[in-house]
């Protein structure tokens, strides 16, 4: 962080996983009822799938994001710290 | 009176203190008599309705989604508005008091349907945030602010400096401006808190002492500042432990700034704590740093003079009213880790100095701050409008 830091950059300069955490946010991915599939994030983010997998393994390490596992398909939704560190960015 | 109030956060949905303002403010209305139905978005694990304290929390759930926060912001007020149409159909309304932009295109809608004034707090602005408008975003979240700055009837802000930061960037006349400062429930910081078990708890041992940072982990908080200061402190206070508390988007490069102050292991970074246990730090705490850049108000300030911990601050927005240099608090300059340095070392090396600006504080805090104050202003803010 310099001393002419944007405090909200646009959307292609922030690290992928943030932006895929503000991304699951937005699209409404904050309950376990609300969980998305990895194929209906990638819809939504337009990333690939490994990538993908890669950010959301990351993204559980962290505490921010969680998996539901069913006998279907694994299910993505962001936890309440999650939440938090999205909204702190417009708060 | 009936009072309507939109926030897009309220407990637990706490993300900054625009959460915390509401919920003071609403209580102290409704302990003086009047009727507040206030209007949020969902969280997890909380019910569509409930009345805490006799405030009525509606909470509206977001049915659609977008990845972009603009497009989320605008179908979130959808739903907001969805929930209070229904509800304007048994509630007539007297005012409309609305919480920063996030909420204002559901304000600014009710304001022209049901035609009772609307009066809007803001909180902070885009470019104090952002500290300059640098994206598409920016620059529509700037806009959204002016609009219901100029829509609304009567503008409330928390500080002198906000007043002059929203008259001179919204060119907005100074007449319609009301400045009403932020409080807290001071009884909820009386409470008998084991300071050793605390201490022990976050790894602090005997004879170390224990520096707190609290506030979102964001820029505009200065964090970074203070990281950057420890080697310094360390200097002269080899025994000194740091506990920052918050979650935030940047906190990922604050723990890398955190190694590379070579003082990691004194360094804790706890995520997002419960009121209780900020207030557990606080009292626990050998000094508060509040090192932010941009403070509109700078509440964490006030939540630490009331636990009684030493508060070195900043001397920037908000804080620069709240704090008296050397009588309730030290001032240090932003951006300034030789200051900040300066600052905490004075408050470790002379507790008895420290002892009497905590005691300043706290006489100051009881006569300044009430949230019974800010609603009866509050309340008068509206009967300008309404009358």
């Amino acid at each position: 962080m310099g001393e002419n830091h944007s405090f909200r950059t646009q959307p292609d300069e922030q690290p992928n996983q943030l932006r895929l955490l503000i991304m699951l946010h937005n699209i409404g991915a904050t309950e376990s009822t609300k969980a998305l599939t990895i194929d209906q994030i990638a819809e939504w983010t337009r990333m690939e799938t490994p990538e993908l997998q890669g950010h959301l393994q990351k993204l559980i390490d962290l505490g921010y994001a969680q998996l539901l596992r069913s006998e279907e398909k694994d299910k993505f939704y962001l936890t309440i710290n999650g939440i938090r560190k999205v909204l702190s960015l417009y708060s | 009176m009936k009072i309507g109030t939109l926030s897009w956060e309220f407990p637990p949905r706490v993300v900054g203190g625009i959460a915390r303002h509401c919920e003071g403010l609403a209580k102290a209305q409704i302990q003086q008599g009047h009727d507040v139905h206030l209007f949020t978005l969902d969280f997890p694990g909380s019910p569509s309705y409930e009345e805490m304290d006799g405030i009525k929390v509606y909470r509206a759930s977001t049915e659609l989604g977008h990845p972009n926060f603009l497009t989320w912001v605008l179908l979130f007020n959808h739903f907001l508005s969805k929930r209070m149409a229904d509800l304007t159909q048994l509630v007539d309304f007297d005012v409309m008091h609305v919480h920063d932009w996030l909420a204002a295109f559901s304000g600014i809608t009710f304001k022209h349907y049901i035609k009772k004034p609307m009066v809007l707090t803001v909180h902070s602005t885009e470019v104090g945030r952002a500290q300059g408008l640098h994206s598409p975003d920016s620059f529509s979240i700037n806009g959204i602010e002016w609009w219901a700055t100029y829509e609304a009837d009567r503008v409330i802000v928390c500080s002198h400096s906000m007043k002059e930061e929203i008259c001179n960037h919204f060119n907005l006349p100074e007449k319609k401006i009301d400045v009403i400062p932020n409080a807290i429930d001071s009884s909820k910081y009386q409470i008998s808190v084991d300071r050793g078990a605390i201490r022990q708890r976050y790894g602090v041992g005997w004879g170390e002492k224990l520096i707190l940072c609290v506030g979102r982990l964001v820029p505009q908080k200065g964090v970074e500042y203070f990281i950057r200061a420890i080697p310094q402190i360390a200097q002269r206070h080899p025994e000194a432990k740091y506990i920052i508390v918050g979650e935030g988007w940047s906190r990922d490069i604050l723990e890398a700034e955190a190694k590379a102050t070579g003082h990691a292991d004194k360094i804790r970074f706890t995520g997002f704590a419960s009121d209780r246990e900020v207030i557990n730090l606080m009292t626990s705490a050998d000094a508060l740093i509040v090192p932010s850049i941009y403070e509109p108000f700078g509440i964490v300030a006030l939540e630490g003079m009331a636990t009684g911990v030493p508060v070195v601050a900043s001397k920037v927005g908000g804080l620069a009213e709240i704090i008296d240099h050397e009588k309730t608090g030290l001032f240090v300059y932003p951006r300034n880790i030789d200051s900040i340095a300066w600052g905490i070392d004075k408050i470790l090396s002379d507790p008895d100095h420290a002892r009497w600006l905590t005691k300043n504080a706290k006489e100051k805090l009881h006569k300044a701050y009430s949230w019974e104050a800010v609603a009866m202003k509050t309340v008068e803010v509206y009967r300008k409008v309404v009358e």
